[in-house]
């Protein structure tokens, strides 16, 4: 047999060997990552509705009370509570038990009949801006709807947006959170274990020890670095299982694609860390800087909000972010059935990284070791 | 007693020299925060403007363009190029060019100018989810802009008067410089101490002090110190950031934040503390921290995903998370005024979780060797 092949089998195995023997670790790496996955699955849910809504109804009629139902059909607002003062109301949103007021003033119903201009109100609390705005939508909606019918409004010209949502058309969250979890979860495991891995045996001195056998550094990286992307690849492989069970979450494209996209990711990944380990000392050090690297990938890869809604200056640093490739390929193959042909760019450029950072921190390495 | 503060103050000394004379530690303790701050501040928008659409426009008339241009106009939208067949819209968003696509069909204008309701088409990209959505809302509204238009409508006989409260401009960075703030402090703080006591396993050094007459309560306490000191540096040190580059207001009462801010520092340094006395190994314990504060600080505490819209497990899981709470005083206070009466039992919450992390680290701690 080869002699490198024998040497990297050497480290390879050791350092399997080395991981498992910590049961904790083997469940750290493999288990809860996917309950974190599980759970995550179900947390996220951007679609707002049910925001608990407080009504003030100063009319009484059953006029005001159809207005009231109507706005309520969708879902989107649940009433609460009546009360009987807008004070009430207000305070009210100051305590947090509802997030919008809608007051109904006294005359709604003869303003009505008279087709006099009648004003509700509604006061809607703005911390979450994506909330209020929905949720004055909805009222804004309704009320729309009503003017349309109106007599002397309805029939006529008019334009109807004819709306249809691909590749989700339930619009379920996780099934294009899960792709972005993944990556998350691949980076924060991948990255740290590396980095600290290589910073311990320098702590606890067993790298010296290493030197004085017979392997080369770009041997015993490798070596180091192949479990780890090996947990990588089963890691996403569960996630795509978990994923497709409990989420329904697609494979629309090419398997084949979606590891090329994973491999070429690792690498990135365990590069980092890898690069990481080449500058610290100690095991806190390696942490520290592995997750100065982490944070920013992980929020500015369009994982949590896409990134032609970030500001213009902030975009270049998305073109280094690895994590933000990967994401666009996986929600390619898996959610938009994409072929190479659409994604050869990402895939390349994440290859292209992920060499690059490899190559880098190797350099470094064996410049150290030596 | 008297001998209790003394230990307890050596200990505290020699676990500052530590952090001190590590300026990485110090960097990720107080540099750290606010770089997170900034780049989460700027990077992370929900006003989703710029969704890439692309047009189909088979009727080509004044009235088509005019469609495209109300869409394009206030920016929500952005025109980044046309296509003669709607059904290349697959292919366009496998590649990821576009995010929607409206097709004008021919005959358009002559359907308006009957007086009938034409039907334009939009295809939405469901693979981001967030882009997806904003899309749709706003399509309706645009849908019924046009309506009103063509049917020369001019005031709706009801109308809503919308009084956004505490953050009437619907500005992101509002929502979510609180969030922001108890996140980084939150993984910050686990960190730090999650590491502190490993190493001293790891290295020996706990043997050395079991041979002192320091009690488990004395070293608890003693690691605790410090890192709070730090702690309160660092929420200072947020929220002045937030205050001067994000124009985030204080209109409730500072007391109430403050207590609110040691309390969840402590908790979250107690967990940190219980991870490390538990592991007593440095990668078992980042790889317990960031699974356990990282992920649900950021998926499971309302910071970006709202509470309210999760199943009933895990809103159940969420009121464990104890960044929930502080998120709830941090917005409470800030943006909506709120004094004692409002956040008790947030505080309450804080207080509980901090006296069980920091009792179950004491009882946790095995004074003899494994």
């Amino acid at each position: 047999m080869n002699r490198h092949l024998v040497q990297f089998l050497a480290v390879f195995v050791k350092e399997v060997r080395q991981t498992v023997q910590d049961r904790r670790m083997v469940f750290l790496l493999t288990v809860a990552p996917l309950i974190q996955l599980v759970i995550l699955g179900y947390a996220i849910d951007l679609d707002v509705d049910r925001v608990p809504t407080v009504v003030i109804d100063l009319d009484g009629t059953a006029d005001a009370r159809r207005a009231v139902a109507g706005m309520m059909a969708d879902g989107t607002l649940e009433m609460v509570d009546q009360l009987g003062s807008v004070d009430e109301g207000e305070a009210a949103l100051e305590a947090g038990w509802a997030d919008v007021v809608l007051v109904v003033p006294e005359g709604f119903a003869r303003s009505l009949l008279r087709r006099d201009p009648a004003r509700l109100q509604v006061l809607v609390d703005g911390t979450d801006p994506t909330r209020s705005s929905v949720a004055a939508g909805t009222v804004n909606g309704y009320l729309a709807a009503q003017a349309m019918q109106a007599p002397g409004a309805s029939g006529g010209p008019g334009v109807d947006v004819r709306a249809r949502l691909m590749f989700n058309p339930t619009m379920s969250s996780p099934i294009y959170m899960v792709p972005g979890i993944a990556g998350m979860l691949l980076l924060i495991i991948t990255t740290v274990i590396t980095a600290m891995g290589l910073a311990r045996e320098k702590e606890v001195g067993t790298l010296e020890q290493v030197r004085v056998t017979p392997l080369s550094p770009r041997i015993l990286m490798a070596g180091k670095v192949a479990p780890f992307v090996l947990v990588g690849l089963l890691d996403v492989t569960a996630c795509l299982a978990i994923g497709a069970w409990l989420f329904d979450v697609p494979l629309r494209g090419n398997l084949l694609l979606f590891y090329a996209f994973t491999a070429a990711y690792l690498l990135t990944t365990v590069g980092a860390g890898l690069l990481v380990s080449t500058v610290s000392s100690s095991q806190q050090q390696a942490f520290v800087v592995a997750f100065m690297f982490m944070l920013p990938a992980m929020l500015l890869s369009g994982t949590m909000t896409p990134i032609h809604a970030m500001p213009d200056w902030i975009v270049p640093f998305t073109w280094v972010n690895p994590l933000r490739f990967y994401l666009e390929g996986v929600r390619g193959v898996l959610l938009k059935g994409a072929t190479l042909a659409d994604l050869w760019p990402q895939l390349a450029i994440l290859t292209g990284y992920g060499v690059l950072i490899l190559w880098t921190a190797s350099t470094r390495f064996r410049k150290r070791l030596a | 007693m008297r001998h209790f503060f003394i230990r307890v103050g050596a200990l505290a000394h020699k676990e500052s020299l530590h952090i001190v004379r590590d300026p990485r530690t110090l960097y990720l303790g107080l540099v750290l925060p606010l770089v997170m701050l900034i780049l989460f501040g700027f990077g992370v928008s929900f006003d989703l403007d710029h969704i890439p659409l692309a047009i189909v426009d088979h009727d080509q008339t004044t009235d088509s363009r005019r469609l495209i241009t109300d869409w394009t106009a206030s920016g929500e939208f952005e025109l980044v190029g046309s296509l003669s067949d709607p059904d290349h819209a697959a292919g366009i968003f496998a590649a990821g060019k576009a995010a929607a696509v409206l097709t004008i069909p021919a005959g358009y204008a002559r359907t308006l100018a009957r007086g009938e309701v034409a039907s334009v088409g939009l295809q939405v990209d469901g693979a981001d989810g967030q882009a997806a959505q904003q899309a749709l809302l706003r399509a309706d509204a645009y849908g019924r802009l046009a309506s009103a238009r063509a049917r020369h409508i001019q005031v709706a006989p009801v109308g809503a008067d919308v009084w956004t409260r505490f953050n009437p401009a619907g500005r992101s960075a509002l929502f979510l410089v609180p969030g922001v703030t108890a996140y980084v402090l939150a993984m910050v703080a686990v960190l730090l101490t999650a590491l502190s006591v490993a190493r001293e396993w790891e290295r020996g050094s706990m043997e050395q002090l079991f041979a002192t007459p320091v009690g488990r309560l004395d070293i608890v306490v003693g690691k605790l110190l410090p890192y709070l000191a730090m702690g309160v540096v660092q929420v200072l040190l947020v929220l002045t950031a937030g205050a001067w580059v994000f124009g985030v207001p204080t209109r409730g009462n500072v007391l109430v934040l403050g207590l609110a801010s040691v309390l969840f520092m402590l908790g979250m340094l107690g967990q940190g503390l219980l991870i490390s006395v538990i592991t007593r190994n440095q990668m078992v314990a980042t790889q317990a921290s960031t699974l356990s504060s990282m992920l649900p600080s950021l998926m499971l505490s309302g910071f970006l995903f709202p509470v309210e819209n999760m199943p009933l497990p895990l809103r159940m899981a969420s009121s464990l998370v104890p960044a929930r709470y502080y998120i709830e005083v941090l917005r409470g206070v800030l943006l909506k005024g709120n004094g004692w009466s409002d956040q008790a039992g947030s505080l309450l919450a804080l207080a509980a979780f901090a006296a069980v992390m920091v009792a179950m680290s004491t009882v946790r701690f095995q004074r003899k060797l494994a």
